[in-house]
This record gives C-alpha cells, sequence and structure tokens, in this order.
C-alpha cells in the first residue's frame, strides 16, 4: 500500500479572473522509503504539493490518501496531530524559532505530545548528537551558520521519528559544502528507511534521489525513477543547459521542454502527453511568485 | 495538562521582551495597587474604629440624632441606613432632660458642640473640636487623665477646660500646659487636666478623635453659644449591664415622647455601633474601589491590544508551532497563558506597589492601612480573571491562523 496517494488534486487561489490553479489536478502516489526530488521552475506549485503532502493545506479538489487515511475531510486539530506524528518539515528559512534556543527548537514537535520536559530535551539532544551539533545546544538560532541552521531544522523534522520528511528547498540559502552537509543527512535518513520528499533548483543534488518528479503550471509533467548516486538524464539535461544562460526561472522552464520534447519518446504517460498539447497551445499566464 | 509547558513558553515570550511586558502589565499594576492601597486603608480605619469602640467597653450606649436604622420588635437591627446625614439634626436639652430621667442609666453625658477658634495669648487653633460636656465623660469614654482632674458635675459653670494632647501640643507647644488659659469666643478658660493619648484616635473618623478636643463644662459652653446648644450625641452606660435591652427600649421610649412621637433619632448598643461604623466603611472603600477598578478594564484593554499586535509580529512562530503539529487550541492555550501570566504578574506588582504605598501612608500619615490575605488573594485572582477574559481575542488571533500563510508571512 502506497505511504502518499493523491487522485487528481487541485488547489486553487483566488476567484474568477484572478484565480491561480497552483495545482492541477494532480495525481501522485509515494511508497514508503521512496526519496522523491521535486523539480521546476518558480511558480509551478512545488510548495503548493509539499503543504498538501504535509497536511497543512487541503485540496479543493480531488482526494489525498495519507497512510490508508483519507485527508480531504480530516478535522483540522486530526491533521495536526497526523503532522505532529509523521511528518517533518524543513523549509527554506526561517525554520527555527528566535526566542528559543536550538535544543527547545529541536524539542518543539515532542512539547505538542505532551512529553515531559526533561524526556524532550534529552531525545533532542540525542538527535543533535547524532547530527553533530551536540556543541551547540544552547547557541540561539541567529548565532548559527545557514548550515548548521538547516541541520538543526533537520534534527526538529527528526526528532519525532517520522514516517515521512518533507524539505522545501532546504539548500536554496546554502553553499555547495554546506549543501553537501545538509543532503548526506537527508541521504542517511533515506537509507535508515525514511520516506524523503525534496523540492529543490539543483539538479546536481537529485543524484541522491531514488524518484524524480518534475512540475510546471500546477502539473507534473515528468516521473522518473532513478537510481540512487546518479544524476537522472532529465535533470542532467536541465542542468547542463540551465548553466548556459542567465535567468535561472526561463532558462529552466526552455530547458525542460527541449529536454522534454528531446525525451518525449520515453515520456508515455498519458497524462503527461495531454498536458503537453495543452500547455503549447495555450501558454498559461504564469505567475512568477519570486 | 501542558499547563507546565505553557507556562514555560509564557515565561520565555515574557523574558525575551522584557519592557514590552511591563508595559503591557502596566495598566493592571495600577489598577491593583489602587484598588488594594484603597481597600487597606478602608480596613485600616476600620481596625482604628473598632479598636477605640471596644476601647470604650461593650456597655456604652450611643445616642445619636436621626434616624439610622430600623429594629423588628425584639430589637433587632433590621436596617442600616449608613449614608443618612445628620445635616442640621440634633439633639435639644429637652431631650437630654428626658434621657436623665432614666433611672438605669449613669452617667448621662451630652457632647454639645461649640462652634469657634480656640486660642491663646500668641496661638490660635483651627484644627481643635470644642465640646461642652458633663463630669461624666472619662466615665464614657473610659480614658483616663493624664494630668490633673476633670471638671465636676457641680462646677458645670466654671472656666476650665480639660484638653487632648494633640491640642496641648498645637496650641501650647507643650506637654503639660496645665493653669494656661485659652479663649473660646471672647471667654477664658484655664487648663485643668489633660487627657492620657486616646487608643488609635482616627483623623479618617474626625468625630472622635478626642487627642484634638477641648471639653469645657456643660453651662460654660451653653452660655458661650448665646443659651442654646446643639447636642450632636449622647453617651452613657446602663447602672446593670444585665439589663441592657431593657434599657435601650425605655431611653428609645423616653426620647420618642420627647420629640413628640417622632423617631429621628437612633439608640446603639456597642456592638451595633461597631457594626454600624464597618457598614459605613464598607460602603465609601467599595465605592471608590469600584472607580479604581475601572483603571482595571483599561490595563485589560491595554493587554489585549499589545498581545494582538505580539501575535502579528510573531505569526512566523505560529507558523512553525503548527507546522511541527500545535493544534489550534494547543495555540490558543499558549497565547491565553501568555496573556494571563502577564496580567497576574501585573497583580503582584501592583500588590508589591501598593505595600510600598501603605508604609509610606503609615509614615507620613495618620492613616494606619491593613493589607490582609482576602485583599491580596482577591485583587491576584481579579488580574488573573482580566489576563483570561482580555487575552481571548489575540489568543483566538493566533489560534486561527492559517498555517501556510503564517509560514509564508514576512515582517
Ligand atoms: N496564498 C496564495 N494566494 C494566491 N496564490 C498563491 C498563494 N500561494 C501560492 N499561490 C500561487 O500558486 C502558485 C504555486 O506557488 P508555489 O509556492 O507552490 O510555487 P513553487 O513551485 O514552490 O515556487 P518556488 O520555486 O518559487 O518556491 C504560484 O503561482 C503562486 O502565485
Ligand atoms: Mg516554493
Amino acid at each position: 500500500m502506497s505511504l502518499i496517494d493523491l487522485s487528481e488534486v487541485s488547489k486553487l487561489y483566488g476567484f474568477g479572473d484572478a484565480t491561480t490553479i497552483a495545482l492541477d489536478e494532480v495525481s501522485l502516489t509515494i511508497n514508503k522509503g521512496e526519496f522523491v526530488a521535486v523539480m521546476g521552475p518558480s511558480g509551478s506549485g512545488k510548495s503548493t504539493l509539499m503543504h498538501m503532502i504535509g497536511l497543512l493545506d487541503r485540496p479543493t479538489h480531488g482526494t489525498y490518501t495519507f497512510n490508508g487515511r483519507l485527508i480531504s475531510h480530516m478535522s483540522v486539530a486530526r491533521r495536526a496531530r497526523l503532522r505532529r506524528d509523521t511528518l517533518g518539515f524543513v523549509f527554506q528559512s526561517s525554520n527555527l524559532i528566535p526566542r528559543l534556543n536550538v535544543l527547545e527548537n529541536v524539542a518543539l514537535p515532542l512539547a505538542y505530545k505532551g512529553m515531559t520536559q526533561t524526556r524532550r530535551l534529552k531525545q533532542a539532544s540525542a538527535v543533535l548528537e547524532q547530527i553533530g551539533l551536540a556543541d551547540r545546544e544552547y547557541f540561539m538560532p541567529k548565532q548559527l551558520s545557514g548550515g548548521q541552521t538547516q541541520r538543526v531544522a533537520i534534527a526538529r523534522a527528526l526528532v519525532n521519528n517520522p514516517d515521512v520528511i518533507i524539505a522545501d528547498e532546504p539548500t536554496g540559502n546554502l553553499d555547495s559544502a554546506s549543501s553537501l552537509l545538509v543532503m548526506e543527512l537527508l541521504s542517511d535518513l533515506h537509507k535508515m528507511g525514511h520516506t524523503i520528499l525534496l523540492v529543490t533548483h539543483n539538479p546536481e543534488l537529485t543524484r541522491y534521489s531514488s524518484r524524480v518528479v518534475f512540475m510546471r503550471d500546477g502539473l507534473i509533467i515528468a516521473d522518473e525513477q532513478t537510481q540512487v548516486g546518479r544524476i537522472p538524464a532529465l535533470a542532467r539535461k536541465l542542468y547542463f543547459m540551465q548553466r548556459k544562460t542567465v535567468d535561472d526561472d526561463l532558462a529552466g522552464v526552455s530547458a525542460l521542454m527541449k529536454a522534454l520534447s528531446s525525451d518525449a519518446a520515453q515520456n508515455k504517460s498519458k497524462k503527461v502527453k495531454k498536458i503537453k498539447t495543452k500547455s503549447f497551445k495555450r501558454p498559461r499566464k504564469k505567475r512568477v511568485a519570486k | 495538562m501542558f499547563s507546565g509547558t505553557y507556562l514555560k513558553l509564557a515565561r520565555a515570550a515574557i523574558r525575551s521582551n522584557k519592557w514590552r511586558s511591563l508595559l503591557t502589565m502596566f495598566g493592571v499594576v495600577i489598577g491593583v495597587a489602587s484598588v488594594v492601597t484603597i481597600v487597606s486603608i478602608g480596613e485600616g480605619v476600620k481596625h482604628q474604629v473598632s479598636e477605640q469602640i471596644k476601647q470604650r467597653g461593650d456597655d456604652l450606649i450611643t445616642i445619636l440624632p436621626g434616624g439610622r436604622i430600623k429594629r423588628d420588635h425584639n430589637g433587632q437591627i433590621t436596617n442600616f441606613n449608613p449614608l443618612d446625614v445628620q445635616g442640621g439634626v440634633s439633639f435639644s436639652e429637652a431631650d437630654y432632660k428626658a434621657v436623665l430621667q432614666i433611672p438605669s442609666v449613669k452617667p448621662v453625658v451630652p457632647f454639645g458642640r461649640v462652634v469657634g477658634l480656640a486660642k491663646t495669648a500668641s496661638n490660635e487653633y483651627e484644627g481643635a473640636e470644642i465640646i461642652a460636656a458633663t463630669e461624666g465623660v472619662p466615665l464614657v469614654l473610659n480614658q483616663k487623665l493624664a494630668y490633673g482632674s476633670f471638671f465636676a458635675d457641680n462646677e458645670l459653670k466654671a472656666n476650665s477646660a480639660v484638653i487632648g494632647q494633640r491640642v496641648a501640643e498645637r496650641l501650647f507647644g507643650e506637654n503639660v500646659p496645665l493653669g494656661k488659659s485659652l479663649i473660646i469666643r471672647d471667654r477664658e478658660f484655664i487648663v485643668r487636666g489633660i487627657f492620657d493619648k486616646f487608643s488609635n484616635g482616627s483623623a479618617f473618623v474626625a468625630s472622635a478623635d478626642y487627642d484634638n478636643a477641648i471639653f469645657i463644662p456643660y453651662k460654660a459652653g451653653q452660655e458661650t453659644m448665646g443659651g442654646t446648644i446643639q447636642i450632636y450625641q449622647i453617651l452613657t452606660r446602663p447602672t446593670d449591664a444585665q439589663h441592657m435591652d431593657d434599657t435601650v427600649a425605655a431611653l428609645a421610649q423616653a426620647l420618642k415622647t420627647a420629640r413628640a412621637g417622632q423617631e429621628d433619632f437612633t439608640v446603639l448598643k456597642q456592638d451595633e455601633n461597631l457594626a454600624l461604623a464597618n457598614n459605613f466603611l464598607n460602603v465609601l472603600t467599595s465605592m471608590i474601589s469600584a472607580v479604581a477598578a475601572i483603571s482595571l478594564v483599561v490595563g485589560g484593554i491595554g493587554i489585549m491590544n499589545i498581545m494582538l499586535v505580539s501575535v502579528t509580529e510573531r505569526t512566523k512562530e505560529i507558523g512553525i508551532r503548527k507546522a511541527v503539529g500545535a493544534t489550534n487550541r494547543q495555540i490558543l492555550y499558549q497565547f491565553l497563558t501568555e496573556a494571563t501570566v502577564i496580567s497576574l504578574l501585573g497583580g503582584i506588582l501592583g500588590v508589591i506597589i501598593a505595600l510600598l504605598a501603605n508604609f509610606l501612608l503609615r509614615i507620613f500619615t495618620d492613616l494606619r492601612p491593613v493589607v490582609t490575605w482576602p485583599i491580596v488573594i482577591v485583587a491576584c485572582g481579579i488580574a488573573l480573571i482580566v489576563g483570561l477574559f482580555f487575552g481571548v481575542a489575540p489568543a483566538l488571533k493566533a489560534a486561527r491562523k492559517d498555517p501556510i500563510d503564517a509560514l509564508r508571512y514576512e515582517q
């Protein structure tokens, strides 16, 4: 049985002419133990998808089954408890509460379980140790480097031993050395059996994943199983082409399009084809988020 | 269940922004400080009055003009009217004579008000109360003289005076001005006695501050006032304390007859006198406290305001907490606890300031404020309720934030 099962899930923002389709009838199944990298240009709906999978958001249409439970009609409180018990989040930035020290930040999810303070600080301390930040326990977030901050965020995502870890551009603000540390950490977690979802703009990082999902305009336009340790062909193409141009975003789109047309033979999914024609005939008004 | 955690969160939030927290609780601090100070002043006065009343002895009977109470046929008081002003009402010579006729009371001492200023050749003192009375004053007030003697009933026309200790100090500038003369309404009186210091004399209940009194013989007082004098109270004791209730009834009957059937007077036993005084002071302090309590409401609104701002500022934090699994209810409790703790701390600070104020009042005034545990507990309880009540709106605002919007929020 799949862990995550999205069936024709849509997410719309706004009304009438101003409607933005952040997710357009997306169907996606993810099994336990997968390391899924999600790529795509800015505004393509990656974060929206992550929020949906992470139970922070509810689909406008469609059904979402998480761990065999139908989420669409679940109460706010039950979704919160499910997040607490089975999910861990790492965001691009501002992951930590500035007023709390590293240890308290890591212990945060446990507090909402009603665990005693001694126990949760002990558990948080153990995770920090595991991540190699034992000597930063009593630092305040502002005293940490970007890489350390993200590793603390991963520690927090780990502390409740979640089934799924969702990382939305965790290396977005980091240099390559720090990125490497963070990715090695996620990779270790993958090997330990955690299911990992990673949003990234850097094709290089897809080498850690077992599967790459490409998005555009709220659609999944490609979905590729890959071998861990290798950059998948599609991402590689995207990566090299992207390097030549200046504008990251537009290059991303055009590169992806080119890559897709040359790989058309490989992508036989009905959904993908449909989308291709659709998007070529009637280009969507794309809103660039950043 | 999680209250300990919420308290720790509140502590962290308050600590991280000490000045703001202090400003947030400011209104509550002022409110609690003023309510506690006023109530403790009231308690202090009550205490002083009751000391004074007890000191006079259980069997003292106080007869006052004006109908302040109603009694049922068993003589039990059914209705206090503590705010009944005695405006203009007083006893006449005839009323006094009627009381004198009752065989079961002795002595009967009229307190006649002499309007005027006490002077010496070189000084004058406006604060003194001049009372025309009879020999029984030391007996009814249960008070000894420190020096000299009180005038006897056969000297009621004599030009002699007995004074309280403050009069001695203020008018004569010495402790024992025996034999010195003072002038009241152009008549000269010679000081022949000085009272001991009266216990717990209170400036608050002016008519009972006998340290500030000048007693002159009754008839002499009458003469200086041009023949008639207003008697504002009559004090007496029963010859047999066993028959107190009968005596009170007999006094009431005699006065009613003397005043042509009107019951515009009050005969009080000492315990009733105490109850009456307490009742009056309770009404007074609760009225003033009610006004002060309005500042508590203002303080509550202050808390609400700043907490609302704080919730907006901490939107990101709320988003993070929700992402890691905090339920709306847990966020609600967090902010509610924070508001309550701030308010309660304000209450405690208010009590401390009130204690300080009371200390200063004791040093610099005649007031003897008394802070009792019930006052402190009620004040802190009210602060807590204020925090809870005015914390609801900010806490709801925090709890209802959408997690994604909150995460995306940028300052
Ligand atoms: N609260 C919102 N109201 C209106 N539109 C929104 C809202 N949130 C997201 N959108 C829109 O939904 C679309 C998808 O946004 P999303 O954040 O998922 O993109 P993304 O793929 O994560 O982009 P990026 O790589 O820049 O993070 C965008 O067009 C965005 O403008
Ligand atoms: Mg995003």
